[in-house]
């Protein structure tokens, strides 16, 4: 066929529900994400430790008939599963250190080589916006930030509500809220972080250093200003303890991560993702003027 | 026939044509890793610290009643300013930039095949890298550490900063911390040269170093050897760290610790020069 031939034809084939279009874009990023062995090995690493969690969850309530001795307390009373428990044991582990793991790798690759090859016109040239792109690459980290973090932590207090009975169930219904919401926020903060970092350093290499920085740098800066002037309010720089506190407010525990009022940490962190959707909106534009 | 080869007239071989070509890369690599825009970031870093001593220094008005003429106190709060923010961050994090993007940079600007196409041996072309990135790191660094250091003493007054420096221990402070920073950017600049060269997705394993490195006090005595950190504690005054976690050991002596880490150095430099002999530029995958 000659070349004038092959002129502009609009997409007439069946065209997704516009509530879930957005979920192209995860579909094909996931061909290239799972390619990797080491990131399926990573994955996979991830799980074992909310599997160890339930083996001890079933232990605790299960000492009796599995020990090979006859055990003369109640191994419950010993230790309490309860907010703390699921603080530190999983939303830490899970959340900050896996979660963080996780979008170091998928996310500064997301937007920075669309990019870098000015792919940005071929998405948006179909019928998709810009808002719909941004939730899709969103969602590419979010679906598989939600397999290692929220997923496991709601398994585990099912377990746990199953051992443990309707009264515990009852009396701790808020964590279970708390884990959901609390780690979505989380999601959802790192996605944002991610995406902004990978639009505004455009080679993912640079952009995976620029992520971990932002991460642990500002909190450094801010541990060393409160250090060197007696203050608390360095720790606004500290994203991680930031999650932290916004965490135990959610769960209901008395605060001891991060010397800071409750509101302020909700606030910083609403900056925080204020900062990246204007970033975001900045960056992606479906043409740029060269002069 | 012979089988010499025949060189013309007047072109250098073997050592001064290396010195020559060394110095070539050594020109180039110091206005790239000290003038672009890359090192817009390296320059953020190496001016936190200075920040810092700025924020203190303007903080004197509103400081107790002799707290401010305090120059131990002062000396103390920079010592643990230094070994928690300064060479587990800063340093850390600028040698993890600066060094990685010795090849990686290259490889992602496309230009790295202008260097291999040039008839210079690969291990001058290491060597001249990372002592380019060495002698920068070890610049910036050093004088930021300094920096610091003066802006967080000043407030004392000239009487007793001129006892500190002149009759106290100001000046072999001063140069414990400039060793150890020099030192620092030694070990972790050849650390990061390997791991940029050796894997594709450097970070990674700089995330996994920065944590070892940062549990390095609740580790038992034969793994903390395995770290950069517990040799430059040698070296810089720094203070013993306490808490129900730490395991406390007798510290190495400076005259372990640095042969140590230059023998370190020369081992991952060896590695890093064996990597690049083999190096193949894919430039599509990045």
């Amino acid at each position: 066929m000659a070349v004038y031939e092959q002129g502009y034809r609009g997409y007439d084939g069946p065209l997704m529900p516009d509530c879930s279009r957005f979920l192209v874009i995860p579909r094909y990023a996931y061909k290239s994400v799972f390619a990797s062995r080491v990131f399926v090995g990573f994955l996979v690493l991830c799980y074992l430790w909310p599997l160890g969690l339930g083996a001890f969850i079933y232990g605790l309530h299960n000492l009796a008939r599995i020990s090979p001795v006859p055990i003369t307390f109640d191994p419950t009373e010993q230790i309490v599963i309860d907010g703390d428990f699921f603080l530190w044991t999983v939303m830490f582990p899970q959340g900050i250190i896996a979660g963080f793991l996780l979008a170091l790798h998928i996310g500064p690759a997301l937007i920075s080589s669309d990019l870098t090859n000015n792919a940005l016109p071929l998405y948006l040239a179909r019928p998709i916006n810009r808002a719909e792109y941004v939730i899709g690459k969103i969602s590419v980290l979010a679906i598989l930030l939600s397999l290692i973090t929220w997923i496991p932590a709601l398994l585990l207090f099912t377990e746990q509500a199953y051992y443990a009975g309707w009264d515990w169930l009852v009396q701790n219904m808020r964590l279970a809220g708390a884990l959901f919401v609390g780690l979505w926020i989380w999601i959802f903060v790192l996605s944002l972080l991610s995406l902004a970092i990978s639009a505004l350093v455009r080679w993912k290499v640079l952009a995976r250093a620029a992520l971990f920085g932002v991460f642990i740098i500002p909190g450094a800066f801010g541990e060393t200003i409160n250090v060197l002037f007696g203050t608390v309010w360095g720790s606004l720089l500290d994203i991680g303890g930031l999650i932290a506190r916004v965490w135990e407010g959610l769960l209901g525990l008395d605060f001891d991560t991060t010397p800071i009022p409750l509101w302020a940490a909700w606030a910083s962190l609403l900056t925080l993702c204020g900062v990246c959707l204007l970033i975001l909106r900045r960056k992606l534009q479906p043409y740029e003027v060269v002069r | 026939m012979s089988g010499d080869v025949m060189v013309p007239a007047g072109t250098l071989v073997g050592w001064p044509l290396w010195r020559r070509q060394l110095a070539g890369v050594l020109r180039l690599e110091l206005r790239k890793t000290l003038l672009s825009s890359r090192s817009l970031m390296l320059y953020a870093l190496a001016a936190m610290p200075v920040l810092l001593g700025g924020m203190h220094l303007l903080a004197t008005p509103f400081m107790p009643e002799g707290m401010a003429s305090n120059l131990g106190r002062h000396a103390r709060i920079f010592t643990g300013m230094y070994s928690t923010f300064i060479l587990r961050f800063v340093i850390f994090l600028t040698c993890l930039w600066m060094f990685m993007n010795l090849f990686r940079g290259e490889l992602i600007d496309r230009s790295l095949h202008y260097y291999l196409l040039t008839p210079i041996r690969r291990w001058l072309l290491v060597t001249g890298k990372f002592l380019a990135a060495w002698v920068s790191a070890s610049v910036m660094l050093s004088s930021s550490t300094v920096l610091a250091l003066l802006l967080m003493v000043l407030p004392a007054g000239p009487r007793e900063l001129a006892d500190f420096f002149i009759n106290g221990p100001g000046v072999g402070q001063v140069v414990a911390y400039v060793v150890t920073t020099v030192l620092a950017c030694l070990g972790y600049g050849a650390l990061f040269l390997a791991i940029g060269l050796l894997t594709k997705n450097p970070i990674i394993p700089g995330v996994i170093i920065w944590g070892w490195e940062s549990i390095n006090y609740f580790l038992p005595a034969t793994l903390k050897k395995i770290s950069v950190i517990h040799y430059l504690q040698a070296l810089a005054p720094m203070p013993p760290q306490d808490g129900p976690f730490v395991i406390l050991v007798e510290p190495v002596s400076p005259w372990i610790a640095v042969p140590g880490l230059l023998i370190v150095t020369a081992a991952l430099l060896v590695l890093a020069t064996w990597r690049a002999q083999r190096l193949e530029i894919v430039y599509g995958t990045d």
